[in-house]
């Protein structure tokens, strides 16, 4: 099977390169070293910087083609689709930021590009797409309709749904969530998304599965510790989840892992952020993102007739001193090998629909002085896959 | 009217049940600075620890503390006045809180970091053996014994690890011992099939001797002491550094699998950021510059091997080829420096031994692995001679249970 990539830059630990890399180098996979059964025979590079690797990785893998478009990437240079499958990653690069603070990445640009010679081929091969689909909700929406009505499989997403968990546990199919919430870091349209994901991956998973969202209201700086104080969000599963960390800065000199007091998280953390959204089923979520406290993602949920809070970390091995790999992204290219060989996404691309449509509903209410959003368009319901998708073997 | 009697008996209905005393625990430490493991480990049983999705605040309160060195960065004054307790001129004096006989429920000895010197074999030479052999003899004047914690191996001596685990046999006091590596997170999250017939095993682990090479060695024995028949002893080992060590007869499968768990192999990924099969050939042999391999010969007829492979990755990594089962393998995860977690995995099997007066797993699994630290050492000191090693004929049955953080 061959297989094109797209991507806007490729340096080291960029997505690009943690993606593309594990296709042509192989990756460690359940205990062994996994080289992909596909020939990635494309590549296209939007900004080749000073920084750039992807001309070391043609020289070193001379099956692959560096393309200067994206119609060439998917032809190999013929007059009709050529690859059986197509890597987008549209993440990094010097792009323009609109008004509201969103890096214009070009995603869906690439994906109009792709299904230009989807349609002139009259053949429509399975396409992933790295992180939320566009920071545009009405593109966002095309891109699903799109690939709705040509029929082709399509995923989409963070690495965090699919990461290991410390502990490796999984909401049972089926709970009554009751509420939800999700500590991580990283700034707006960005990390959020991957905090949004990691709530939404466990909470499609209650009874009844995914309801859509009924509206969305953030809070940043001052107003998030006001929201806090008032109980807008339950104060015992932000402490629940703080309790999975394995990265909580210190409150005070002299001591490793402390837990700290509501005045030391406003020292430490200078400009929180949260989303507070509701589900149209009721169920109320919360994404807090808190720079300064942590460096990584943790889920709490309260489950009806359960006494104790359901709590994790979804772990990521991260290259920023912790480790040398992202081996996070090694369960994420894992389920697009999953897709190109099946032809099936391995979870639906309704999650990452209504995660895209929930950080755009999140970037909007900072935006309008933190006003609740009603988020109609969110009205997404369907339903999670049975089966576990994160990475336990 | 009231009779005195009914008064006494509704007035004491009135009053609050007394609440049980927190436990009192004495802290035996070498030193109490800033990441130090007398300062992790100590100040959880301080301040709480994470715990299953909770900050707990276990049930004891720290009485009193020993530090044999106060080096620059000393917290020891800072945390007494903190939090109430005394720091004592000697170990006597610590568990006795001042007194004439032993006046705390549960001792906790870390000895590890400060200023030691090494013998010949290169090991550092911590006291532990000396601190506890200070609180048997204050439990001997006490005629009462309370449990011990002896943070990693008991001592650089086999002779006086025995020693120390006959004198807890002998006057019935539990006793835990060892390295967090066996109670951390795993990834993926699985142990050893009990009663599983284990045909070889090895372990990957980088940081030097002799502190990384026993933590990599009590991972080691964890897994290995769950197969058939449980933990019979070891007959023989052998330490091979240089070429040696890759000529060592370990299997290359399994050194595969365990360095497909790694998230930090060197060389190309730092570089350039890329995957790479760190086993394809020639990668490991120019990045480690000084291989070590610990051929351990079990007494049932197990092989296992330690490569200790710095240079080449930063993280602990096992595999074992199991009969019917091929090659499990999995990573134990040390979690990032400053809140190193995985110690909070160990102060609650600490702490649980200090509340049930029973040790959740059995001492002898470090007694073993202190000597089999000893032992290979010796081996390499000896021109990497294979030893036999009858005094390692250490047997015992593991708990069925798992053990680590899940």
């Amino acid at each position: 099977m061959k297989l094109a990539a797209l991507v806007t830059r490729y340096f080291k630990y960029s997505h690009a390169q943690h993606i593309v890399d594990r296709f042509l180098d192989g990756y460690g996979w359940h205990g062994e070293y996994h080289h992909p059964p596909f020939d990635l025979v494309s590549l296209y590079v939007d900004q080749v910087g000073n920084d750039d690797l992807s001309r070391e990785r043609g020289a070193r893998h001379p099956s692959m083609r560096l393309c200067s478009s994206i119609a060439e990437a998917l032809t190999l240079g013929g007059d009709k689709l050529a690859v059986d499958g197509v890597v987008l990653v549209g993440e990094h690069g010097h792009y323009p930021k609109n008004e509201k603070g969103q890096t214009k990445y070009p995603r869906y640009e690439f994906f109009r590009q792709i299904v230009d010679v989807y349609r002139s081929s009259n053949r429509a091969v399975p396409l992933f797409s790295d992180k939320h689909l566009s920071w545009n909700w009405d593109w966002a929406k095309e891109m699903y309709d799109t690939s709705r009505a040509m029929e082709f499989p399509f995923l989409a997403g963070s690495s965090l749904p699919v990461t290991w968990r410390t502990p490796s546990v999984e909401m049972p199919l089926g709970s009554p969530i009751r509420e939800a919430l999700c500590v991580g870091y990283g700034g707006v349209d960005s990390y959020d998304f991957h905090a949004l994901e990691t709530i939404q991956c466990m909470v499609e998973r209650r009874r009844g599965g995914e309801s859509g969202v009924r509206w969305l209201q953030a809070y940043r700086g001052e107003s998030f510790w006001e929201a806090l104080s008032e109980g807008i969000w339950p104060a015992d599963l932000m402490q629940a989840a703080l309790c999975r960390s394995h990265t909580l800065t210190p409150a005070r000199p002299g001591f490793n892992d402390m837990f700290p007091s509501r005045d030391q998280m406003r020292a430490l953390v200078k400009n929180p952020v949260a989303y507070v959204y509701e589900h149209e089923d009721g169920l109320r979520s919360t994404m807090l993102l808190m720079n300064g406290l942590v460096r990584d993602f943790n889920f709490a949920a309260r489950l009806g007739g359960a006494p104790k809070i359901f709590s994790t970390q979804m772990y990521l091995p991260m290259p920023d001193g912790r480790t040398t790999l992202a081996n996070f992204f090694s369960p994420l290219v894992a389920n697009m090998e999953q897709m190109f060989l099946t032809g099936v996404p391995p979870y639906p691309i309704e999650r990452t629909l209504l995660t895209t449509g929930l950080t755009a509903a999140g970037v909007e209410s900072l935006y309008q002085d933190q006003k609740r959003i009603a988020t109609p368009h969110l009205s997404i319901r369907y339903q999670p896959p049975k089966e576990s998708t994160f990475e336990r073997a | 009217m009231l009779t005195r009697r009914e008064f006494v008996g509704s007035a004491a209905a009135l009053l609050p049940v007394a609440p049980k005393k927190p436990l009192r625990v004495a802290v035996i430490t070498t030193i109490y600075k800033y990441l130090s493991h007398g300062q992790h480990i100590g100040d959880r049983f301080l301040i709480g620890y994470p715990h299953d999705g909770e900050w707990h605040k276990p049930d004891v309160q720290v009485v009193s503390l020993y530090v044999d060195q106060k080096p620059e960065g000393d917290l020891s004054e800072e945390r007494a006045r903190e939090f109430g307790f005394r720091v004592y001129p000697t170990i006597a004096e610590a568990l006795c809180c001042g007194g004439d006989k032993l006046a705390c429920d549960a001792v906790l000895i870390v000895a590890e970091h400060g200023d030691y010197p090494r013998n010949d074999n290169g090991q550092i030479l911590y006291p532990r053996y000396e601190f506890f052999e200070q609180c048997v003899k204050v439990f001997e004047k006490s005629a009462r014994a309370v449990p011990v914690y002896n943070d990693k191996h008991l001592s650089y001596s086999f002779e006086k690890a025995q020693s120390m685990v006959a004198a807890s046999r002998k006057m019935k006091f539990p006793m835990l011992g060892g390295s967090s590596l066996p109670v951390t997170w795993r990834l993926p999250s699985i142990d050893m099939p009990w009663g599983a017939h284990i045909e070889e095993a090895v372990m990957v682990g980088e940081g030097g001797s002799d502190p990384m090479d026993f933590h990599a060695l009590e991972a080691l024995q964890c897994m290995v002491e769950r197969r058939q028949r449980g933990e019979t002893g070891v007959s023989a080992v052998q330490m091979l550094t240089g070429d040696a060590a890759w000529k060592a007869g370990w299997s290359k499968d399994l050194l595969s699998a365990a360095l497909s768990r790694s998230d930090t192999p060197l060389g190309l990924t730092v570089k350039d950021g890329r995957t790479q099969d760190l086993t394809a050939p020639g990668v490991l042999e120019s990045l480690v510059k000084e291989p070590a391999a610990y051929r351990i010969e079990y007494r049932d007829g197990l092989r296992a091997t330690l490569l200790m492979l710095d240079g080449a990755v930063k993280d602990f990594n096992f595999a074992a080829r199991v009969r019917g089962a091929g090659i499990l393998s999995t990573q134990f995860l040390l979690t990032p420096v400053p809140n190193v977690t995985y110690s909070a995995c160990l102060v609650s099997k600490i702490e649980q031994m200090f509340m049930t007066r029973r040790a959740p797993y059995p001492i002898e699994r470090t007694l073993l692995t202190s000597g089999i630290l000893e032992s290979c050492l010796t081996s390499k000191k000896q021109n990497q001679q294979r030893l036999e090693t009858p005094h390692l004929a250490v047997t015992y049955r593991p708990v069925r249970e798992p053990q680590y953080a899940a």
